[in-house]
């Protein structure tokens, strides 16, 4: 009962922080929403922007992490985690985060699958990005 | 009120741009460190900005570390805007100079109330400016008129007059003096002599061109400084001054009042080893010349020799304007 009369107290965005917290979303649309003002035309920009930048960075990162150049995964990761976490995209900018960890400490044990954990979040998010755009545009 | 975001991240600078915009600020954008620090080094820059701090070219930081180091211009209010978020980045970030710190991705509201808090210091600034000036301008200037003080017209009469010595160049030193000022104020009042005066000045500042200098002396005197002025040019220029100040009636609260000035001229390019009292001793004798003989009239000093006193040669304003 507490729960439920603090949940009542808390307003949309605190609820949809707290959601985060609990269980990562793949892509936190309300949250998302609520950052660009319920701009849904500057949304459906921003999506393209992310979806026209992020091969480019991603295929650096691959790159980067095939030659184990530490600096490159660090900051190819890093403009990753600052593109995603902006679109609150909670959990590809967690894995992003992981990468630029690991490059910064120049820990290169299991790049690989700190790599496949990214991209596998990434298609996930490219998906839900695809739906909520065809959502916002109907 | 204008704002520079910097940030490589094209997604980060549209979503930033927008949120600005609403919020009612002319917004620029630089795509690295270097793009900034040009823009913000810059007289009409972006005086609030918000960096990346991570960018290609120079770091958030690094572009903090250039535009403090530019003393000369107005203060520019720099917040970071990144997403590390660890106290040693906090000190580093600070400690580069900026003013700020947001860490991404940042809450609307949040960025809009920092921003606010820039702008306010921003506004304390200026108005710290302002009153710097305004002192600076009291202290240089006379309260009545407008015109240099004596401290500082006195200043650039030796400024002047050493450029002359060492360069050669002719100066002309004019002292001005309104004729029977003491019966206006007697007549009319103070207020009424004020007003004169006031007129005065601005006839002579009209007069003059932008590069040289008048200056109130002392009550009804004003010294005059012509740079660059050769001695055949001289007695024109000294007749037109006086002609300025006496060809048209002073409209007064209580209505025009007729006022004339007599003028005493020193113009030379050898100033000799004269001391500054010398100078000014021997322009007040021609100044003197001129009331003696007649008033609304100018009177040069006899050209320079290196000692002894100059005996005042009068012009015949007739003479001069033809």
């Amino acid at each position: 009962m507490w729960c439920l009369r603090i949940l009542r107290k808390l307003n949309h965005f605190e609820r949809a922080h707290l959601v985060d917290v609990a269980t990562p979303l793949i892509l936190n649309l309300p949250d998302l929403l609520n950052r660009v003002g319920d701009d849904r035309e500057l949304l459906s920009e921003l999506f393209f922007i992310f979806k026209s930048v992020f091969p480019t960075h991603l295929q650096a990162l691959e790159a980067a992490i095939s030659l184990k150049e530490a600096k490159t995964i660090a900051s190819e990761s890093h403009a990753l985690k600052g593109m995603l976490l902006n679109l609150s995209a909670v959990r590809s900018a967690a894995a992003a985060s992981k990468l630029e960890e690991m490059g910064r400490a120049n820990r290169l044990d299991g790049l690989h699958e700190a790599l496949a954990a990214f991209q596998f979040e990434l298609t996930a998010l490219l998906s839900q990005i695809e739906d909520s755009a065809a959502e916002l545009s109907s | 009120m204008k704002i520079l975001i910097a940030d490589d991240d094209a997604l980060s600078r549209r979503l930033l741009e927008k949120t600005l915009q609403r919020a009612g600020y002319e917004v620029t954008a630089a795509e690295n460190g270097l793009m900034a620090a040009q823009h913000l080094c810059t007289s009409d820059g972006a005086r609030l900005a918000l960096l990346d701090w991570e960018m290609p070219e120079l770091s958030g930081p690094e572009v903090c570390r250039e535009v403090r180091r530019k003393k000369d211009q107005g203060y520019v209010y720099m917040i970071l805007l990144t997403s590390k978020g660890s106290k040693t980045d906090v000190v580093v970030g600070l400690g580069s100079g900026a003013d700020d710190y947001l860490i991404k991705p940042f809450d609307t509201e949040e960025l809009k109330a920092r921003l606010r808090t820039g702008q306010r210091i921003l506004h304390l600034e200026g108005r710290l400016v302002e009153a710097r000036e305004d002192m600076r301008f009291k202290a240089t200037h006379d309260a009545l008129t407008s015109l240099f003080n004596r401290g500082v017209i006195m200043d650039l009469l030796g400024r002047e007059v050493s450029r002359s010595r060492r360069d050669r160049v002719p100066t002309a030193i004019l002292l001005g003096d309104v004729d029977h000022f003491k019966r206006i104020n007697d007549t009319h009042g103070h207020p009424i002599g004020d007003e004169v005066l006031q007129e005065i000045a601005r006839r002579l500042l009209l007069s003059v061109r932008s590069y040289d200098y008048v200056g109130r002396y002392g009550g009804e005197e004003f010294l005059v400084i012509l740079n660059n002025c050769p001695s055949a040019a001289a007695p024109g220029r000294a007749e037109e001054i006086r002609m300025a100040v006496s060809s048209v009636p002073v409209a007064t609260s209580i209505g025009p009042l007729s006022v004339t000035m007599s003028m005493g001229v020193h113009q030379t390019d050898n100033w000799g080893a004269r001391s500054m009292e010398e100078l000014l001793h021997e322009v007040d004798s021609a100044l003197y010349e001129a009331k003696a003989t007649g008033r609304n009239r100018v009177c040069f000093a006899k050209p320079a020799s290196s000692s002894g006193r100059q005996r005042a040669v009068p012009v015949e304003p007739a003479e001069t304007l033809s």
